[in-house]
């Protein structure tokens, strides 16, 4: 007991492993987890056998209670009336981890499985399918013709143009609360916090009302980047606000000695101390919004066109493309879905390991 | 962890300056921060505008009514704001249980390995584009979810929730509050995982030591000490579920009744599914200004439980630092 007390007078506990005493196990235990575990898998496989109950509901109606019965009943033996409780835990604990590995994996193998057939055809690797826009498509069209290349164009574009507005503008907000520490500090975080709320529908709803009833844009790709960066600019600026933060004092104060302008530390000493963080913070910004489908459904609607002017016509997007053919009772629609929707997910992807990436060396500096 | 200012940091931190450039500097930037509080009031004024309309030609039956035929005056969105509740409901009955055990078994259980890896896998079902998960949900979890509620009805019809008079077992709130689970476990599971985590690990040697198991530890420690971080993760995770909109437009069949408690009857609503399945057939203007006065009880919505999340997740202090 006393090196745990050091331990924890040594060190913050943020690193620090709580003491788990309950994970002693005496042979007795292991001997009858054992038990515990073997007793429902054979009674589950002996049911298979022997009946014809599908896979699932097997092992969620019966073979779930069954465990947690019977490692109760082990738990008992060993442990008394303590150690159903925790039994109880245990079992409804690893029962919650597996259902959310079942759900991703369903998620991930599906789009992996349904959007080959969308990305490879026969000849090998469909180029077409990422490069082509949709002019002379329906969805009777093979697959070999046709593609979302247009959809991936438009994602770009929206998505530049919401980095443009919401980055410079999140930011400032952050380096306002770190930097220029103002008096409305507290309020500015609140209102950061409420804006990260808003839900994507209404966003869309915003800027369809404010610019394109009242007739300033039309529906086009800016509508669409302004919608988005609406939802973009809480994620950017609390982010970096999380970045600034880490920059250590001295630096600050170290500038300010040598006679920097307060402007000068934070464009030229403060900022580019923070640069990987920065770029992290708009990474998971993008990363953020470039899935949602809501308000662009309201702002920049659909093309089947390859467009790049931003203002004055309808465009596509990954999102909305999805959107469109999920419900065509075409199977080639459909698998045209699978598809842009497995492109969307490995932009997802690769953004959020990248994230991941450069956010490790700011995580383990932090430490 | 940055110190606590003494005199001397603070008046080196304070913003106060002489110099032009800086003056100008700290106000852009002052600006530059009001920016999500200009929008906010954008928003609440804007879509305010459209629901004093609604609310005047409409009555208090735009809130109360729910029919949607906008040549009689009685157009609602009763059914709506009613099934967006009972579909966020749905979730957090499913969610609130998984992500509770899920981070209990991430924080106190799983060896450290293991855990690492589940953070990673709760973070990456926070990151699936809810259409992706609408996509998933319509040509995956439709058929399983149909033979359930249909196994659920033939053995447990006799309780009210579990009616279906239709033998209709697709487009079900069931369904819809099954897909918000899915998106709200990650949410409340990365806030109560922090929260747990900071269970003091003196408390919990104090617990064992004076007898505690794993179980009357959670029951009498962690659970309590942790209850407010978990209490607003969930009402984060109610926010989220509150305003998604495509991953439910797939698996819910929108009809304009009040379903009330039916949870595997075919038919529902949801205001910000409502509001993107009406626009693309608006039939004018009237209409539209229908739908934003919709969204803006969708926003005023989710912007209260937003708020009191917020202000119960920092009380805790996880975001403040």
């Amino acid at each position: 007991m006393t090196s745990v007390i050091e331990e924890s007078a040594k060190s913050q506990w943020a690193d620090q492993v709580p003491e788990r005493p309950w994970r002693k196990k005496p042979a007795k235990l292991q001997a009858a987890i054992v038990i515990g575990a073997l007793v429902p898998l054979g009674v589950v496989a002996l049911i298979n056998a022997t009946t014809q109950i599908s896979g699932a509901i097997l092992m969620v109606v019966i073979y779930f209670p069954i465990q947690l019965l019977s490692s109760a009943l082990a738990a008992w033996f060993v442990r008394g009336t303590r150690g159903i409780g925790d039994s109880f835990i245990i079992v409804t604990a690893i029962g919650a981890t597996i259902f959310s590995f079942v759900i991703l994996f369903s998620v991930l193998g599906s789009l992996i499985v349904r959007g080959a057939q969308a990305l490879w055809g026969e000849d090998g690797f469909r180029s077409s399918f990422l490069f082509q826009n949709n002019v002379y498509i329906n969805p009777s069209t093979p697959l070999d013709y046709g593609g979302l290349g247009h959809a991936i164009l438009g994602t770009l574009v929206i998505v530049a143009i919401a980095t443009i507005i919401a980055v410079p503008i999140g930011i400032a907000t952050a380096v306002y609360i770190t930097e220029v520490r103002g008096r409305a500090v507290p309020y500015v975080r609140f209102f950061v916090q409420a804006m990260s709320g808003v839900p994507s529908v209404v966003a869309g709803l915003f800027i369809l009302t404010v610019l394109i009833v009242s007739g300033a844009i039309q529906q086009s790709a800016f509508a669409g980047g302004l919608a988005y960066a609406i939802l973009m600019l809480p994620t950017v600026a609390r982010t970096a606000e999380e970045v600034l933060l880490l920059i250590p004092e001295d630096l600050r104060t170290g500038a300010l000695a040598l006679g920097s302008t307060r402007a000068r530390v934070v464009l030229r000493v403060v900022i580019p101390a923070a640069k990987t963080g920065i770029v992290t913070a708009i990474i998971l910004g993008v990363a953020r919004v470039i899935g949602e489908t809501a308000p662009l459904l309201l702002t920049s609607l659909k093309n089947d066109q390859t467009i790049l002017n931003p203002f004055n016509a309808p465009i596509a997007a990954l999102p909305t493309y999805i959107f469109d053919n999920v419900a065509l009772p075409y199977p080639g629609a459909v698998t045209r879905a699978w598809g842009a929707a497995l492109v969307l997910m490995i932009i997802v992807l690769i953004l959020f390991s990248l994230a991941r990436y450069l956010g490790r060396d700011r995580l383990n500096k932090s430490r | 962890m940055s110190l606590p200012p003494t005199e001397v940091q603070r008046d080196l931190k304070s913003a106060a300056t002489t110099h032009r450039g800086d003056r100008i500097f700290n106000r852009s930037m002052t600006a530059a921060a009001f920016t999500s509080l200009v929008v906010l009031a954008g928003i609440a004024v804007f879509l305010g505008i459209q629901a004093v309309v609604a609310l005047q030609t409409q009555g208090l039956a735009f809130l109360f009514t729910t029919q949607w035929d906008i040549n009689v005056p009685a157009a609602g969105i009763w059914g709506m704001l009613y099934g967006s509740v009972l579909l966020a409901v749905i979730g957090l009955f499913i969610a609130v249980p998984a992500s509770i055990l899920l981070s209990v078994f991430i924080v106190f259980l799983a060896p450290r390995r293991l855990a690492r890896v589940m953070t990673n896998v709760i973070d990456l079902m926070a990151a699936i584009p809810s259409i992706i998960l609408g996509l998933w949900a319509f040509y995956l979890l439709n058929p399983v979810a149909e033979e359930w509620q249909f196994l659920l009805n033939k053995y447990l019809g006799w309780i009210p929730i579990f009616q279906n008079d239709s033998g209709n077992y697709l487009g079900t709130p069931f369904i819809a509050g099954f897909v918000l689970a899915i998106m709200m476990i990650p949410i409340v599971t990365s806030v109560s995982r922090e929260v747990l985590g900071r269970t003091p690990p003196d408390l919990i040697n104090a617990a064992e030591s004076l007898g505690c198991s794993l179980w009357t530890m959670l029951r009498y420690v962690a659970i309590p000490y942790g209850r407010g971080g978990i209490i607003g993760g969930v009402m984060l995770g109610l926010g989220r579920a509150l305003g998604e909109t495509i991953a439910v437009f797939f698996v819910l069949k929108l009809v304009f009744e009040t379903n009330w408690y039916r949870i595997i009857e075919s038919g529902g609503g949801s205001v910000a599914t409502m509001i993107v399945a009406k626009f693309g057939e608006v039939s004018g203007e009237y209409e539209l200004q229908l739908l934003l006065a919709a969204g803006f009880f969708l926003f005023l919505g989710t912007l209260i439980v937003n708020i009191i999340a917020n202000v119960i997740v920092n009380r805790t202090g996880r975001l403040q630092r």
